[in-house]
C-alpha cells in the first residue's frame, strides 16, 4: 500500500482528500497543517507520496529533501519523471504539487494525483464564491460611503448621488465600486 | 489597484481645487480623463511597436518575485512604468516559494522572474528537481542579504564567527541553520561562511531550508541557532529581539552576485526583443532607485505595500540606506548597501559570477560530477540580450565578462580555474 502524506495549512482541504483517499485504499499516514519540523516529520513517517498545495511555502523545505537525499529512496519532485506536461500544468492550475519516491511508476501514482485534484479543484470553487459574495458585500459598503460622501459634501439627494457615480462608472468604463473608492480616496484628499 | 485609485484621485483633486468641484463631481470629467489614460495607452502602445522590427513579441510579461527588498526593481519597473518606454507591461507576480517560481518558469506560467542565481543554475543542471536550458538575462542587486544568529546564542557569549566555532566546540548539540533554497545563494552564503569559520556546514551542523518570510517565527520558537536570508527579514530578527545579525553577505564577498532577471532558454528564444525590453525597463528601475537617497526611501515605501514584501517600511528603509544596526550594539554606516544599478555594475551577467555558483554546487556535492563551468555560463548568462537592453537604456558595458574579487576567506575568484577553485577548499564535500 502507498503511504501519502498530506501538507496542507487547510485543515478541511486535507480532510476532504484523505477521506477520499483512505475510501480509494491509499494510507494516509498524516496530514500536517503546521509545518515547523517537516524535515523530521519526513524522516519520521517515510512517505512515497506527499502532496502539498502548490502555493504552500514550505515547497522549499521539501526540495531540499529531493537534494540532500537524492542518492536514496526519497521523495523527489514527481515532475522530473512526468513527461506530461498538461497534466502537470493541470495540477499546478488546481493547486496540487506531489513530490514522490523517485522510480515510483505514474500508473500508481496517477489516481492519488487525479483525486488530489478533483478536490482542489471543488474547494477553489467554494473558496472562490465565498470570496465573491464578500467583495459583493464590500463593494456595497464602499459605495454607501461614497454616497454618503457625495450627499453630504455636495447637497445632493441620495438618488442624485447614486446617478453622479454610476454616469460616471459607465463613461469611464469602471465598476461602480471603483469610482466609490475613487470618491473616498478624493474626499480624503479635499475635505480633511 | 487601489495605489492606481489614489494617484487618479489625486490628479483629479487638483483640478478640483480650481472651485469647480461641485461640477466637477457631477459630470465626473476629470474621472473619466484618468480613466481613459488607464485604458487607452495599452492599444496606442502595441501598435506603435508593431510598426518597428524589433517590436516585443509578447507586450504583457509576467513577472514572478518573492517577498524580499531585492524585489525592488522588478516591482519599480512597473509600478514607475519604466516598462511602457520600451512597449511592454510588467505584472510582478508574488510567489510563495522558489520551488513555486522554478516551476511556474519551467512551466511557462511565469514570463520571467525575480529569482536566485544559484537556483537558475540548479535549474540548468538538474539539481534535485526538473531540468530545463535556462537564462540569467541579468544581476538585479548586489549586496544586502545577511547571516543572522539567535539571541540565545549571543546570551552564551557568540558575538562573531570565531566565537560560535568556540561555542560549538565546546557544547556539543545539533546546531541548525537555514537558508532559502537548497541550491540558492543564501545556502551558498551560510556554507561559505560557516567552512570560513571551521565549520563544515553538513557534519558539523545541520542545514534546512526555512521560506524567508517564516525565519524569524522559527527563530522565536528555537527551530534554528542561525540563518541566512535577504532584507528585510534579518532586520526584522533584530526590531523583534529574537536575533543579531553576525555577518552581511557583503562582509563575505563585497558586490557579491544575488538575484537575476531570470527565465528560460526556450523563451528568450520565443521572445528575444520583450527579453531585451524587459532587461531594459529593470535597468532603468534600477537606475532610478539608486539615484537617491529619497528614491530609495520611495521604494521602500512601495515595496512594504502588502502586495509586495508586506512589513513595515521603517524595517526595509533603515538597510535600503545603509544604516545598520548589528542588535548587540554596534551601529553603522555601510558603504557597500544593496545596490541595484551602481552605473550598471551590478547588472553585467558575468560569466564568472555564474560559474561561482558551479563551483560552489560542486564544492558541497550538489554537483556529483564537474561541469564544463565556463560552457554552461556561456550558454545560461545572456550577455548577448543584456548588451541590446544596456544599448537601449544607455547604460555602460564593462570591457570584461570576468571580474575579480577576494572573498571573506582571502581565497580570490577571477573565473579563470574554476575546477582547481572548486576543489581547492579545505571544508568542501566533493
Amino acid at each position: 500500500m502507498l503511504k501519502v502524506m498530506i501538507v496542507d495549512e487547510v485543515a478541511e482541504r486535507a480532510e476532504l482528500l484523505q477521506a477520499v483517499l483512505v475510501k480509494s485504499g491509499y494510507e494516509v499516514i498524516a496530514y500536517v497543517t503546521s509545518t515547523f519540523d517537516l524535515y523530521r516529520q519526513v524522516g519520521a513517517l517515510c512517505p512515497d507520496i506527499i502532496i502539498i498545495d502548490t502555493d504552500s511555502p514550505d515547497r522549499d523545505t521539501l526540495e531540499h529533501l529531493c537534494v540532500v537525499s537524492s542518492d536514496e529512496p526519497r521523495p523527489v519532485v514527481m515532475f522530473t519523471h512526468d513527461g506530461d506536461v498538461e497534466k502537470i500544468r493541470a495540477a499546478t492550475r488546481a493547486g496540487v504539487n506531489a513530490y514522490v519516491v523517485d522510480g515510483m511508476s505514474a500508473a500508481r501514482i496517477g489516481p492519488i494525483i487525479n483525486a488530489a485534484v478533483a478536490r482542489f479543484e471543488q474547494f477553489q470553487a467554494l473558496k472562490r464564491e465565498l470570496e465573491d459574495s464578500e467583495s459583493r458585500l464590500a463593494d456595497r459598503k464602499v459605495i454607501e460611503r461614497a454616497k454618503g460622501i457625495l450627499m453630504k459634501s455636495h447637497s445632493l439627494t441620495e438618488e442624485e448621488a447614486y446617478r453622479a457615480m454610476r454616469k460616471q462608472a459607465m463613461e469611464s468604463n469602471h465598476r461602480l465600486s471603483q469610482v466609490a473608492q475613487q470618491v473616498i480616496a478624493m474626499a480624503g484628499l479635499l475635505l480633511t | 489597484m487601489s495605489d492606481d485609485v489614489k494617484c487618479e484621485a489625486a490628479k483629479g483633486g487638483e483640478q478640483a481645487d480650481s472651485g469647480k468641484r461641485r461640477k466637477f463631481l457631477r459630470q465626473g470629467g476629470a474621472l473619466a480623463g484618468a480613466a481613459i489614460m488607464s485604458l487607452v495607452p495599452d492599444a496606442i502602445r502595441q501598435g506603435a511597436w508593431a510598426a518597428g522590427s524589433d517590436a516585443p513579441e509578447k507586450t504583457e510579461i509576467k513577472v514572478g518575485f518573492i517577498p524580499l527588498t531585492d524585489c525592488s526593481s522588478v516591482v519599480i519597473a512597473a509600478v514607475n512604468e519604466f516598462d511602457k518606454k520600451y512597449g511592454i507591461k510588467i505584472i510582478p507576480t508574488k510567489e510563495a516559494s522558489w520551488a513555486s517560481v522554478r516551476d511556474k518558469l519551467v512551466n511557462g506560467e511565469l514570463d520571467a522572474a525575480h529569482v536566485l542565481y544559484g537556483l537558475i543554475y540548479g535549474v540548468q543542471m538538474g539539481i534535485g528537481g526538473p531540468k530545463k536550458d535556462m537564462a540569467v538575462l541579468m544581476n538585479l542587486n548586489h549586496n544586502g542579504q545577511a547571516i543572522t544568529l539567535s539571541k540565545k546564542l549571543n546570551e552564551k557569549g557568540v558575538k562573531d564567527g570565531a566565537s560560535l566555532k568556540v561555542l560549538m566546540d565546546k557544547e556539543k548539540r545539533e546546531y541548525t541553520f537555514a537558508q532559502t533554497f537548497p541550491t540558492g545563494t543564501h545556502a551558498m552564503w551560510i556554507y561559505y561562511w560557516l567552512a570560513a569559520q571551521g565549520i563544515n556546514p553538513f557534519t558539523d551542523a545541520r542545514t534546512i531550508t526555512v521560506p524567508p518570510p517564516q525565519m524569524v517565527a522559527n527563530m522565536r520558537v528555537g527551530n534554528m541557532d542561525g540563518f541566512c536570508v535577504g532584507e528585510p527579514w534579518n532586520n526584522r530578527a533584530i526590531v523583534d529581539g529574537i536575533g543579531f545579525t553576525v555577518e552581511t553577505t557583503q562582509g563575505i564577498w563585497k558586490d557579491h552576485p544575488e538575484k537575476t532577471l531570470g527565465t528560460t532558454a526556450e523563451w528568450v528564444q520565443k521572445y528575444p526583443h520583450t527579453a531585451r525590453a524587459m532587461t531594459a525597463a529593470v535597468l532603468d528601475a534600477g537606475r532610478w532607485i539608486d539615484a537617491s537617497l529619497s528614491n530609495r526611501q520611495k521604494t521602500a515605501q512601495i515595496v512594504a505595500d502588502r502586495s509586495y514584501v508586506n512589513t513595515d517600511a521603517d524595517v526595509i528603509v533603515a538597510r535600503m540606506l545603509g544604516r545598520y544596526d548589528n542588535g548587540i550594539g554596534r551601529k553603522w554606516d555601510e558603504p557597500d548597501y544593496m545596490k541595484f544599478f551602481n552605473d550598471g555594475a551590478v547588472n553585467y551577467p558575468y560569466l564568472s559570477d555564474g560559474m561561482w555558483f558551479l563551483t560552489q554546487h560542486r564544492r558541497w556535492g550538489l554537483l556529483k560530477e564537474e561541469p564544463d563551468y565556463l560552457a554552461v555560463a556561456k550558454k545560461v548568462n545572456r550577455i548577448d540580450i543584456y548588451k541590446q537592453a544596456a544599448t537601449a537604456a544607455k547604460v555602460a558595458l564593462p570591457k570584461s565578462d570576468f571580474r575579480t574579487s577576494k572573498l571573506i576567506d582571502g581565497v580570490v575568484w577571477d573565473g579563470k580555474d574554476p575546477k582547481k577553485y572548486a576543489g581547492g577548499f579545505k571544508i568542501q564535500v566533493a
